[in-house]
């Protein structure tokens, strides 16, 4: 857990030196856009990371490891996850204030654990089980609401977002038992916070 | 205000119990969701004892919740049943989102239900969180004339290492029983099967058919109903269907004999 915190850290710490530059300069190409920090959502309890967003401003993709505490989960468990999400709308309130209502996005999470396997090991006949344990791609839909601020002359921004997520195996179980399954059942709620160093 | 919004925080985190997932393999339950062996045995040992036992053997309910539910309909119209053996594959990934919705559906049958593991039940953290929920891997209970051995027999899953089933146990099991009680051992995977341990197959059907009190056996794992004495050793093998294939046993014990019927539903 410390060393992923670390890492998290660090590259906080070389997002900031980069902007000492001011509010007109571009930043260099490879420097991440903005950092996120998620509650839940089926990557972590929380977890956070760095990412990148398109030049028009509606497709973010993130880098995300993420640590759920055996106290919230039974078991300690770390994941990394790679999330694209496409938000195409935004609406611009007063004082810098905007919303973007819409966002639909993927993800592919990989967590780590020697009872977790990408390749079935080879006691095991050629599709004995179809899925991958380690790694689940899910799908959500959700919104977000931020500010654009100037920070010691740096242009920066600020937004909350929420997801209703779910991921394969819950949807393939969900689409044949559509009688005792609801879809409140499949999809469940995250929580989180974007900062970017526009 | 902070305040109340931090109680309402508190309050929406802790009553919505999976409004928030953080891991598909977490091992997040509720008291209830514990140690549901122990609480079902304790049930099943406050029923009355009569002449005969009925009780059913159903399985594989991995992924087949909405035939799981007609399952429950069916058996809440079966008289006289005592309880309920799920003969493994409660689960399809082995996730504990899985073993919930079974137990809610099972917790409407009239009647306690108890769990053999299944392979599927051991997959990611499925292992854990059966210990957590049911208990476990291998146990026992009795109940009037009749004395259940629930084993482990998913030797795959255990990459055929020797240990499963632990056949040490079983003839532990099978030697510990002072009243003489008819044994009837429940696994998932029956002996004849390739995911059952080739070099266990041999210890495992004798130490049945070295005891005089075991007259049958019961498992899953195929999808399919099947039965005989497939080891020329007067021990009978049944095994039942999936619910996908919407079908479940009945069975009767009374002092001498038994009885096996097939539903379908």
């Amino acid at each position: 857990m410390k060393k992923y915190l670390l890492s998290l850290l660090m590259l906080a710490g070389l997002q900031a030196s980069a902007q000492e530059i001011g509010l007109n300069s571009r930043r260099r190409w490879f420097l991440p856009d903005h950092t996120k920090f998620q509650f839940a959502g089926n990557i972590g309890f929380v977890s956070g990371g760095p990412g990148y967003v398109s030049r028009n401003r509606t497709l973010e993709t993130d880098l995300l490891v993420g640590f759920l505490p055996q106290k919230f989960g039974g078991d300690a468990l770390v994941t990394t996850s790679l999330k694209t999400t496409y938000s195409p709308w935004r609406i611009g309130l007063r004082n810098n204030y905007y919303i973007r209502p819409f966002s639909i996005g993927a993800y592919l999470s990989y967590t780590f654990g020697p009872q977790f396997d990408t390749k079935w090991p080879s006691y095991y006949p050629a599709g004995y089980y179809w899925w991958a344990t380690a790694i689940r791609p899910g799908a959500y839909l959700g919104g977000k609401a931020g500010r654009n601020v100037v920070i010691n002359n740096r242009r920066r921004s600020l937004e909350l977002y929420y997801e209703l997520g779910t991921y394969d195996l819950l949807i393939i179980s969900y689409v044949q038992n559509k009688g005792f399954l609801k879809l409140h059942d499949i999809v469940s709620l995250s929580l989180g916070v974007k900062f970017g160093f526009d | 205000m902070l305040r109340w919004t931090g109680l309402g925080l508190v309050l929406l985190l802790s009553s919505c119990d999976d409004l928030f997932q953080y891991n598909p393999n977490e091992e997040t339950l509720l008291e209830r969701d514990k140690n549901l062996t122990a609480k079902n045995i304790e049930k099943i040992s406050r029923l009355p004892v009569t002449d005969t036992t009925r009780f059913i053997l159903m399985g594989d309910s991995q992924r087949w919740y909405d035939e799981c539910e007609e399952f429950v309909r069916s058996a809440n119209r079966q008289k006289d049943i005592s309880f309920v053996l799920h003969a493994g594959d409660i689960s399809d990934f082995g996730l504990t989102q899985e073993f919930k919705w079974v137990n809610e559906i099972m917790t409407r049958l009239n009647y306690p239900y108890v769990t053999v593991i299944g392979n599927h039940d051991i997959v990611a953290n499925g292992s854990a969180t059966y210990r957590k929920m049911f208990g476990p891997l291998n146990y026992s209970f009795g109940f009037g004339r009749d004395r259940f051995i629930f084993v482990n027999t998913n030797s795959r899953e255990y990459a055929f290492d020797g240990t499963v089933p632990d056949i040490a146990w079983l003839k532990a099991q099978l030697a510990d029983n002072p009243a003489h009680q008819n044994t009837i051992v429940v696994g998932h995977v029956p002996p004849f099967d390739a995911d059952f341990d080739k070099n266990l197959e041999k210890p495992y059907t004798d130490a049945l058919a070295g005891d005089t009190t075991v007259k049958f056996t019961l498992y899953g794992h195929q999808h399919r109903f099947y039965e005989g004495q497939f080891y020329d050793d007067g021990i009978n093998y049944h095994l039942t269907t999936s619910m996908g294939a919407r079908g479940y046993m009945i069975i009767s014990t009374w002092k001498g004999g038994y009885k096996v019927e097939r539903v379908e539903f």
